[in-house]
């Protein structure tokens, strides 16, 4: 029988795999793969209830706890070169003993860091705070799972926003063609790149290129290229239009 | 100069001084004649601790520092209204860790080790220069080696590497490595107080 892990802010799969070790006093040099797979499946599961955006580390933990568990269903087990059996978990274990070693160093940077901070040292520039109290006190005792748990309540919580605004263009397709009218000078011809040098904003060459499309159209203008790649002209289709 | 003079100039100096005050600097502050800080230092100790002074002398990070006596740490705490939490996390914590030990290496080691990804990790603590980038490894990717800086000694109350509790495994881990560094750190005796040959059972503060 399973119960449920209080998910607590876990470094990751190994710290994970360590917590249900020590919880179940398991000896690590015979880990039963079986439970502690179908353990390390449901917080997994858990996880992405509490939608907690779990790294793909735990996803590669799991295929490996399962690559262990179906080899050691094997009829025949591996050996090595001196015909020893080689224990699928061996990979596993030193790879936890190493982990749990640099956390266990850890733990002692953690206790020389609070003794450190104990005592002040001289010439130091201490900006003095006026706030009471750092941030760090306020988050005290808060885990990973509390926060998930805030989280899914505001989340859940959320109205549903059924109304969108619209803000409306200011740039409006018949002020950009009267614009390119007034734009030609006295021979009825326009450089492209004049014209839309003088626009500013993205939106304003966008709707100035559909007024160009729209004058087109309507046989009001017509656009000649001289050359391959070369400037486009604009020139007025006079009168008759 | 007489020794007393030395000693005097010796405690306004370690009083100035913004970091760890090494025999390098004294020797560019004193032009010539430099005193040796290995023969004075202990004599000023000595002093403080007959005067009954609410300060002392501390090796770290391979200088000399005075700091506030531990009793003394509520009445500062209130004047530069410091809550006393620390803010590095556990992640932090343990990539500290492996990079003390194993220095100089890379985040692929790392994060074989902690079996997470570090690269945050790592951005953090080498942006508070606890760590520093020591050049770059052989081999595919030509990844970035990171090393402990003396802020990492200063921060954590060290006066070297070789300070860090001795962990036998560990150190039967870190042998395959040929730095030099880490050659000395596995030669040189560790003395150690009582406190951190045990970590895992002091009590934290």
């Amino acid at each position: 029988m399973t119960y449920r892990v209080h998910l607590e802010n876990f470094e990751g799969p190994l710290d994970l795999l360590l917590y249900f070790i020590r919880r179940d006093e398991i000896n690590i040099y015979d880990i039963p793969i079986s439970n502690i797979t179908e353990e390390f499946m449901i917080a997994i599961e858990d996880m992405k209830k509490l939608n907690i955006n779990f790294a793909g580390d735990f996803v590669v933990m799991a295929s490996t706890l399962m690559r262990i568990k179906s080899k050691m269903l094997l009829p025949r087990p591996e050996l090595d070169e001196d015909d020893e059996i080689i224990d699928p978990r061996k990979e596993l274990v030193d790879q936890l003993l190493n982990y749990s070693r640099f956390k266990e160093a850890a733990e002692s940077l953690d206790i020389f860091a609070s003794e450190r901070s104990q005592v002040f040292p001289a010439g130091k520039k201490v900006i003095v705070s006026d706030s009471p109290e750092e941030v760090n006190v306020i988050l005290r005792d808060v885990t990973l799972y509390d926060i998930a748990n805030a989280f899914k309540a505001a989340m859940d919580n959320m109205p549903v926003i059924q109304v969108y605004e619209l803000q409306r263009e200011p740039i409006h397709l018949d002020e950009q063609k009267e614009l390119v009218l007034r734009s030609f000078d006295g021979d009825g011809r326009l450089r492209f790149s004049t014209l839309i040098n003088q626009l500013e904003t993205k939106i304003a060459i966008v709707v100035t290129f559909l007024a160009l499309l729209e004058l087109i159209r309507s046989h009001q203008i017509t656009i000649v290229q001289n050359e391959l790649f070369g400037e486009l002209e604009i020139q007025l289709l006079t009168a008759e239009a | 100069m007489t020794r007393k003079e030395q000693l005097h100039i010796l405690e306004a100096l370690l009083f100035a001084s913004s970091e760890p005050l090494t025999q390098s600097r004294i020797n560019l502050v004193f032009l010539e004649d430099a005193p040796q800080l290995i023969n004075l230092i202990p004599e000023l100790q000595d002093k403080f601790s007959k005067e009954n002074r609410p300060l002392e002398i501390q090796e770290i990070a391979g200088g000399y520092q005075i700091t506030t006596r531990v009793e003394y740490e509520t009445w500062v705490r209130r004047l530069l209204n410091k809550s006393g939490k620390l803010t590095l996390s556990q992640a932090a914590l343990e990539t500290l860790a492996i990079i003390a030990y194993k220095q100089p290496v890379n985040r692929f080691d790392i994060e074989a080790i902690r079996g997470v990804d570090c690269s945050g990790v790592l951005k953090t603590i080498l942006e508070r220069s606890l760590i520093k980038i020591k050049g770059r490894d052989e081999g595919p990717g030509r990844p970035l080696l990171y090393a402990t800086t003396d802020i990492f000694l200063e921060y954590f109350g060290l006066n070297r590497i070789a300070d860090m509790p001795k962990l036998k495994e560990i150190i039967e881990l870190t042998k395959s490595d040929t730095e030099d560094q880490l050659d000395a750190f596995i030669r040189e005796p560790v003395q150690s107080s009582p406190d951190i040959d045990q970590p895992a059972e002091s009590p934290s503060a």
